[in-house]
C-alpha cells in the first residue's frame, strides 16, 4: 500500500517525539514538554482558524484561563473541588470551553462578526480578560499565583522526572491532535472547511454555520484550557500576562509560520519557533525579536501557508476521494487545498 | 460647577487627543483596508524622534516637524517592501505588520533601552478657561488634534488629490484606466498615514511617559474608536473617539481607571457587536 508524503511525515514527526526524551536527558526533556505545552496550545488555535476560518486574537484567554484553574484548584482555593490535579484538569478543561461556547455565541449569533470587527473584538477582549485578572485578588491580583505543584501522574504520589512529564506532555498532544484530527476529517470538518472558504455558501447549502462555528471555538477553547493548566503545573506559577494580548499574538505567529491550515504544522511550528528562541536569544540576545518580527512578516508575504504545511498536509478523507481522477473546479469546495485563496480572501 | 467645566474640558481634550493619534489609522484602516497593527509603533517613533531631535540639541518644535517626515518614509518603505504584497489579503496585513511592529519596537528597544524618557513641556504654565485653569500644552494639543482632523479631512473629501486617493480605493481598474498613477496612490496614502501617526507621537511625547510600550496603550482604543464610530468616515472617527474618550474620562473620575478601561472596552465590545458598520453606518 502506497502512504501519501504528508501522512509519512506526520506519523514520523510523532515516532521522532516519542523517542526523543530519553536521548535528550531529563533536564532538555522536561525544556521539550514545554515545547510541547505551546504546541497543544498552538494545535487548539490552528483548528479554530485553520479549519473554520475564524482568527481569534484572543486564544490566551483560554489558556490562561486552563492555568488559573489548575492552579486555583491545587492550591485549595476551592475546597468544594478539592485539591486533587485530576479536578484541576477536569476545570480547566470544562470552565475554558463553556466560557468560550459563551464568547462565541455572543460573536457569532445574528450578523457573525467577522474579519476586523472579529479580530478587533477578541483582542479587545483579551486586554480586558489580563486586566481584569490584575485586579482580581483571588486569584492573585498583579503577582499570580505561586507554588503550584508539578505534573504527577497517575496517582498523585511522587512529581514526575523530566523525562516522565515529557511522555505525559506528550500523550496529552497525541489526544489533543486526534479529537483535532478527528473533527477535521468527519463530516462536520468538511463543513467547518466550507464555512472557512465561502460562509454565505454554505449557509445557502442549508447549514447551521453560527451552531458548528460555536462548536468548534468550544473544542477549541477547552484544548486550549488542556495547555494552560499543564503550563501552570509545568511552571508552577500563573500570572495576568498568560489570558493577555502578547501571548495571543504570539500563539497566532507560531501557527501561521508552522502552516495554520494543517494541525501537526501548527503544533511543530510552536516548537520550531519556540526551540529557535532558545537557540538563537543566546546567541542574538536583544537582536532576537527584532529577527523574530522580521521573519514573521517575510513568512506572512512569502509563504503565506506557512513553512511547514505543504509537507504535512494529509491526503483527503477517503469519502472526499473519487475514482476517476477529479477536476480541479470539483473538488473546490472540498478539498483543503482551496484554502489558499479562500482564506486569504475572505472578508 | 467648576468640576463640571474640568470633566467637560477633560472629556473634550481626551476626545481630541484620540482623534488625533486616530487619525493615522483611518486613513490606513479605513481608506486603504489595511488593518495596521504597527500603528502604535509609528506612533513610538514619532515620540522617540523628538527625543532624538532634541538630545541632539535642536529645539522640540524641530523634532515636531522631523518627526512627521521620518514617518512618511518609513511608511514608504513599509508599504513598498511588505503591505503592496497584501493588499489582496486582508488576514494578512494583520499578521505582517504586527510583526512589523515587533521589530520596530525592539528597535527603538536598542537604539534607546527600554527605560523611559522624559520631555521637557515645550509651553509650560496654564491658561485660564471658563473660571478653570487648565495646562496650556493639553489645549495646543486638543487645538491640533481639531486642525490636523480638518485637514486631513479636506485633503481626501475636498482636493483632486484626495478624490484620486479614494478613486483608487473605491474601484483600481477604473482608476488605472483614467490614467491615476495607482501604484503612487497607494504608497502616498501610506505614507500620510504613518506620517499622522507619527505626528501624533511627536505631539504627545511632553506629556507622556515616552517608553517602548506607550504605542500599544494607544493602539487598543484607537481601533475601538475606529470601529466604535465606523470604518470609513472621519466622522465616524471623530464619534467614536468621542464615546471611547469621553466614556473613558467620565467614568475614571469615579473608578479606578483600570476598572473604567474594563468598563469602556466592554460597552466598544457591545458596540461593535450590535453595530458592526459602527454608529454612522454607510454614510460618511
Amino acid at each position: 500500500m502506497r502512504v501519501a508524503r504528508g501522512t509519512f511525515l506526520t506519523l514520523l514527526c510523532w515516532v521522532v517525539l516519542a523517542l526523543l526524551p530519553p536521548v535528550l536527558g531529563d533536564w532538555n526533556a522536561s525544556l521539550l514538554a514545554q515545547y510541547v505545552i505551546y504546541g497543544i496550545f498552538a494545535l487548539s488555535l490552528g483548528l479554530l482558524w485553520g479549519t473554520a476560518g475564524i482568527l481569534c486574537f484572543g486564544q490566551a484567554i483560554f489558556f490562561g484561563m486552563g492555568a488559573y484553574s489548575m492552579a486555583v484548584v491545587t492550591l485549595g482555593k476551592l475546597p468544594a473541588l478539592g485539591s486533587s490535579q485530576w479536578a484541576g484538569f477536569a476545570l480547566a478543561l470544562v470552565l475554558p470551553a463553556v466560557a468560550a461556547a459563551l464568547i462565541g455565541w455572543l460573536l457569532f449569533r445574528g450578523r457573525a462578526l467577522a474579519g476586523a470587527q472579529l479580530g478587533i473584538v477578541t483582542l479587545c477582549a483579551a486586554v480586558v480578560a489580563e486586566t481584569a485578572a490584575r485586579r482580581w485578588d483571588f486569584i492573585g491580583g498583579f503577582n499570580g499565583l505561586f507554588g503550584v505543584p508539578s505534573l504527577a501522574f497517575p496517582f498523585e504520589s511522587d512529581a514526575l522526572s523530566g523525562i516522565g512529564t515529557a511522555y505525559a506532555t506528550l500523550g496529552a498532544a497525541l489526544a489533543a491532535y486526534l479529537v483535532g484530527l478527528a473533527i477535521t476529517r468527519s463530516p462536520l470538518g468538511t463543513v467547518l472547511a466550507a464555512i472557512r472558504n465561502d460562509e454565505n455558501r454554505t449557509i445557502h447549502l442549508g447549514y447551521n454555520v453560527r451552531n458548528h462555528k460555536i462548536f468548534v471555538f468550544t473544542v477549541s477553547g477547552g484544548i486550549a484550557g488542556l495547555a494552560g493548566a499543564l503550563f501552570a503545573l509545568q511552571f508552577g506559577f500563573v500570572s495576568p500576562s498568560l489570558v493577555g494580548f502578547a501571548l495571543s499574538t504570539e500563539v497566532l505567529i507560531w501557527v501561521a509560520v508552522g502552516g495554520r491550515a494543517v494541525l501537526m504544522a501548527a503544533f511543530l511550528g510552536a516548537l520550531l519557533v519556540r526551540s529557535a528562541e532558545t537557540v538563537m536569544s543566546a546567541t542574538l540576545a536583544d537582536y532576537w525579536l527584532l529577527v523574530l518580527g522580521i521573519l514573521f512578516a517575510a513568512t506572512v508575504v512569502l509563504a503565506p501557508q506557512g513553512l511547514l504545511a505543504s509537507v504535512l498536509r494529509l491526503p483527503p478523507a477517503r469519502r472526499l476521494r473519487r475514482r476517476s481522477r477529479p477536476t480541479s473546479t470539483d473538488t473546490a469546495a472540498l478539498a483543503p487545498r482551496a484554502a489558499e485563496e479562500a482564506s486569504a480572501g475572505a472578508s | 460647577m467648576a468640576t463640571a467645566i474640568a470633566l467637560s474640558i477633560d472629556m473634550l481634550s481626551f476626545t481630541l487627543t484620540l482623534l488625533l493619534v486616530t487619525l493615522g489609522l483611518v486613513v490606513i484602516f479605513g481608506m486603504m483596508n489595511v488593518i495596521n497593527m504597527a500603528h502604535g509603533e509609528f506612533f513610538l517613533i514619532g515620540a522617540y524622534a523628538v527625543v532624538a531631535v532634541t538630545r541632539a540639541g535642536g529645539s522640540f518644535w524641530l523634532g515636531l516637524v522631523l518627526a512627521p517626515c521620518l514617518l512618511a518614509l518609513i511608511g514608504f518603505a513599509v508599504e513598498w517592501l511588505v503591505i503592496r504584497h497584501i493588499y489582496r489579503r486582508f488576514i494578512d496585513t494583520i499578521l505582517a505588520t504586527w510583526g512589523l511592529s515587533l521589530a520596530l519596537k525592539q528597535g527603538v528597544i536598542l537604539l534607546f533601552g527600554p527605560g523611559s524618557q522624559s520631555m521637557l513641556n515645550p509651553i509650560p504654565g496654564t491658561v485660564e478657561v471658563l473660571g478653570v485653569s487648565y495646562p496650556a500644552y493639553r489645549l495646543f494639543i486638543m487645538g491640533m488634534g481639531l486642525a490636523l482632523a480638518l485637514g486631513t479631512y479636506w485633503l481626501f473629501f475636498r482636493t483632486a488629490l484626495g478624490l484620486q486617493a479614494r478613486g483608487v480605493i473605491a474601484n483600481r481598474a477604473m482608476a488605472a484606466s483614467l490614467g491615476i498613477n495607482t501604484r503612487r496612490m497607494d504608497w502616498a496614502t501610506f505614507a500620510t498615514g504613518a506620517a499622522l501617526a507619527g505626528f501624533a507621537g511627536a505631539v504627545m511625547s511632553p506629556i507622556m511617559s515616552v517608553d517602548p510600550q506607550m504605542g500599544m496603550g494607544f493602539l487598543v482604543p484607537s481601533f475601538l474608536a475606529v470601529l466604535v464610530g465606523g470604518v470609513n468616515s472621519l466622522v465616524g472617527a471623530a464619534l467614536g473617539s468621542g464615546v471611547i474618550g469621553g466614556t473613558t474620562t467620565m467614568l475614571s473620575a469615579r473608578l479606578d481607571q483600570a476598572d473604567a478601561q474594563i468598563v469602556v472596552f466592554l460597552l466598544a465590545i457591545m458596540v461593535i457587536r450590535f453595530f458592526p458598520q459602527g454608529l454612522t453606518g454607510d454614510r460618511r
